[in-house]
């Protein structure tokens, strides 16, 4: 039997027997993953939607600067956070590190400039007339940049969809800030790479299948939002 | 800012009082003056028509009229009151213009045209007057008012957007080309909608078009346009009160 | 869409609550320790008892020695569980750590290709030390400051070099002994490993035959394990307490039987030793 065969039956009895071990580290994927996702859309959006729409001095080099970030490795975003965590750091008196609110604070930084880049790049997408049409149209600038926003919801799920996509499956954050904590802080990424290390490569690539439909759910689901938009 | 309704100018023209007052007013743009106005007036109730080439200033004048935009010079007064730029966004509730290019949002038909009067917080009766809109428009409310706005033709789509400014019975509404790309039919529909929104709620209409002949057939007024210039009126129709 | 929000926060207030039921009424005791320890199951297997018997609740991070040492000396752990004898004694001089007690050992082997180009089959591992350098033979290291890498230094040291070989065929991987053990046998090299990792490695047939163990047994191979507590003076929220009774059952007779007892594929991966105090 070859590897992936193995994986591939391995998989399917890890689901369909409810392995407590597996599950924890779905559920501890899932509540990291949503939680920073839904962060860094509340930040990401409007910090975008600012980006791409304003015009202030410096807009250009702050655009440039967010798109860099995009570029930025998990594992230094990990050291950052572990920086700011650690006991004697900047927030260590709130003794989040080793917990599943650290991962959230990793990637909730990892999501944020994904969004803003990618709501950044939708709001400049947008129709130049739109601007006008809601001008004479008599809508308040609120008004305008909430509908602005709704002009541009397909470029904003695809900036959810893609900042979930990175959330989802980083693995330098979980493991640094997280380490990894059987039952509290193992995410399917870090036992992917517990398994790589224990050497049971089919456990690994197991529980990466399941990753991967855990990730085609979310997408099916987000772009049934879409049709329904 | 509150607007007077029309004192009695009903039976003429000449005794409404000024709408809009230009004084020495100059828009340039990057440098280079597009429009200049020394002197100039328009009546409430009045249906004005605007000629002229290309790059006449047509459209810029409508949007200094509109509130859009403002002038790099001079002063504009609306309803005897000098206008700054932060009474635009109330004026603009007034006061609505159709862009010689038209957006409609991604969104359907009957959406498209109730968006001013959600702006303005219209919520009883606005199912009917966007229904009542689209008619006006020659229109089938209920043919298209369902339909996305990505299926609709170019003049489909003209009328659209015309329908969302009738639908919240401005005072003042500004055509900006509204029959380019459209059939003969709907031009006509254009141009009775036009009188409709000035018998029912008295609004003063000011239309650019090239159609100088079908301008002539509905306008109390016509201007025409050369180089950033009113050049004075070239024609009036024999209508109410002009003497 | 609504449905869809509400949705999901009803899934993120459930989980939370999840997350917190989980924790329980024990302390925890945050523990840094080497990937040895964790990618054995040795600790999945400690975990339960250690509830169970002590009521506390065992959390680990698996790292490699180096920075298992690093996350004590920020007080970002409580307990650490590492094996690098000279880095420790050095690390509690330095008054980061307290009650260093030896716990157990497993053994390090010289493994390399069959063909064992430096002929060092059956010598002593001093001397196969230096005719591996000597004959600049293909070598892979962990390079990682784990354990296991400390060691490696130590055994150059004591073959007599003055520092570790530096040449073309001395390869780094900077990665765990699994993934070493992997490149040690695509690259026909030599490389130092632990016995469980290596009976792990090896359940593979084909891979056991492409590394055999060349040299072993030698009181300089065994690797010793030690608990150290961190320092609560330097560090005040290290739960001291929790510590001390982990430790102390840990070295006493259950804590000692049930290391005895722990098997891997039916071999015996750790051997209890803290009789022997320092």
């Amino acid at each position: 039997m070859g590897p992936f065969l193995e994986a591939l039956i391995r998989a399917f009895r890890m689901i369909l027997t409810v392995d407590p071990e597996v599950y924890s580290a779905v559920g501890t994927t899932l509540y990291v993953s949503t939680v920073s996702l839904v962060l860094s859309l509340l930040f990401g959006i409007p910090a975008g939607f600012l980006l791409g729409y304003a015009s202030f001095p410096g807009r250009r080099v702050l655009r440039t600067f967010v798109d860099t970030l995009l570029s930025l490795p998990t594992v230094l975003i990990g050291l950052l956070v572990y920086g700011l965590l650690t006991h004697n750091g900047p927030l260590g008196r709130f003794e989040l590190l080793f917990t599943v609110h650290a991962i959230v604070i990793g990637q909730s930084l990892l999501g944020f400039p994904i969004v803003t880049a990618l709501t950044a790049s939708a709001v400049e997408a947008l129709d130049q007339r739109l601007r006008l049409t809601l001008l004479s149209l008599g809508a308040s600038p609120l008004r305008r940049c909430a509908t602005s926003l709704r002009e541009a919801r397909y470029g904003l799920l695809a900036a959810a969809v893609t900042a979930y996509g990175r959330v989802l499956t980083e693995v330098g954050i979980a493991i640094m800030v997280g380490g990894n904590i059987k039952w509290h802080t193992r995410t399917l990424t870090t036992a992917i790479a517990l398994e790589t290390n224990k050497g049971d490569f089919a456990a690994g690539i197991a529980l990466g299948l399941i990753l991967l439909l855990m990730a085609s759910g979310v997408n099916a689901a987000l772009y049934g939002l879409r049709k329904r938009a | 800012m509150r607007f007077s309704s029309s004192p009695a100018c009903s039976r003429s023209l000449s005794s409404c009082p000024l709408l809009y007052i230009f004084q020495d007013v100059e828009q340039a743009y990057k440098g280079r003056t597009v429009l200049s106005v020394a002197r100039w007036s328009v009546r409430r109730g009045t249906v004005l028509g605007l000629v002229g080439p290309n790059g006449s200033g047509k459209s810029t004048l409508l949007r200094l009229m509109g509130f859009v935009e403002f002038p790099v010079r001079g002063t504009i007064f609306f309803e005897g009151r000098r206008i700054s730029r932060k009474d635009a966004q109330a004026l603009r509730l007034e006061v609505t213009l159709l862009p010689q290019d038209p957006y409609l949002l991604d969104r359907t038909v009957a959406d498209n045209v109730a968006y001013g009067l959600s702006v303005r917080g219209v919520r009883r009766g606005r199912a009917a007057r966007v229904q009542e809109a689209l008619q006006w428009v020659g229109l089938d409310p209920g043919v298209f008012g369902g339909r996305s706005v990505r299926a609709l033709s170019g003049g489909e789509a003209r009328r659209t957007a015309l329908a969302a400014r009738l639908a919240v019975r401005p005072q003042v509404l500004l055509l900006d080309e509204p029959t380019a790309e459209i059939d003969g039919d709907s031009v006509q529909r254009v141009r009775s909608a036009i009188l409709h929104a000035r018998s029912n709620w008295g609004a003063t209409v000011v239309v650019t078009s090239h159609d100088r002949e079908w301008l002539l057939t509905f306008c109390d007024e016509i201007q025409e346009m050369r180089d950033g210039r009113l050049t004075g009126p070239i024609a009036a129709k024999a209508t109410i009160g002009v003497q | 869409m609504k449905k869809a929000i509400q949705g999901v926060l009803r899934l993120l207030v459930v989980l939370g609550v999840l997350e917190y039921a989980a924790a329980g009424n024990a302390e925890t005791l945050m523990m840094a320790t080497t990937t040895s320890t964790d990618a054995t199951g040795f600790l999945d297997a400690l975990a339960p008892k250690v509830k169970e018997i002590l009521q506390i609740d065992l959390r680990w991070v698996a790292t490699g020695t180096g920075k298992a040492l690093e996350l004590g000396k920020r007080c970002d752990v409580d307990i650490l569980l590492v094996h690098a004898p000279r880095a420790e004694k050095e690390y509690v001089q330095h008054g980061y750590g307290v009650n260093r007690r030896v716990l157990m050992y497993n053994d390090f082997v010289l493994v390399g290709p069959p063909s064992d180009p430096a002929k060092v089959k059956g010598s002593e591992i001093e001397e196969a030390m230096r005719r591996i350098a000597g004959s600049k033979a293909s070598f892979v290291s962990r390079g990682d400051n784990s354990g296991t890498h400390m060691k490696e230094i130590e055994l150059w040291r004591a073959a007599g070099l003055a520092d570790v070989p530096s040449y073309p065929e001395y390869l780094e991987t900077g990665q765990g002994m699994m993934a070493t053990l992997e490149v040690a046998s695509q690259r026909r090299a030599y490389t130092l490993t632990d016995r469980a990792t290596l009976a792990k490695f090896g359940e593979d047939a084909h891979r056991a035959s492409s590394l055999p163990v060349l040299v072993e047994g030698a009181e300089s191979l065994k690797n010793y394990y030690s608990l150290i507590t961190v320092n609560p003076e330097k560090c005040p929220k290290v739960r001291a307490a929790s510590a001390e009774k982990f430790t102390e059952w840990m070295v006493g007779p259950e804590g000692q039987a049930f290391i005895g007892a722990f098997r891997v594929g039916g071999r015996p991966v750790f051997l209890p030793d803290a009789q022997r105090r320092q």
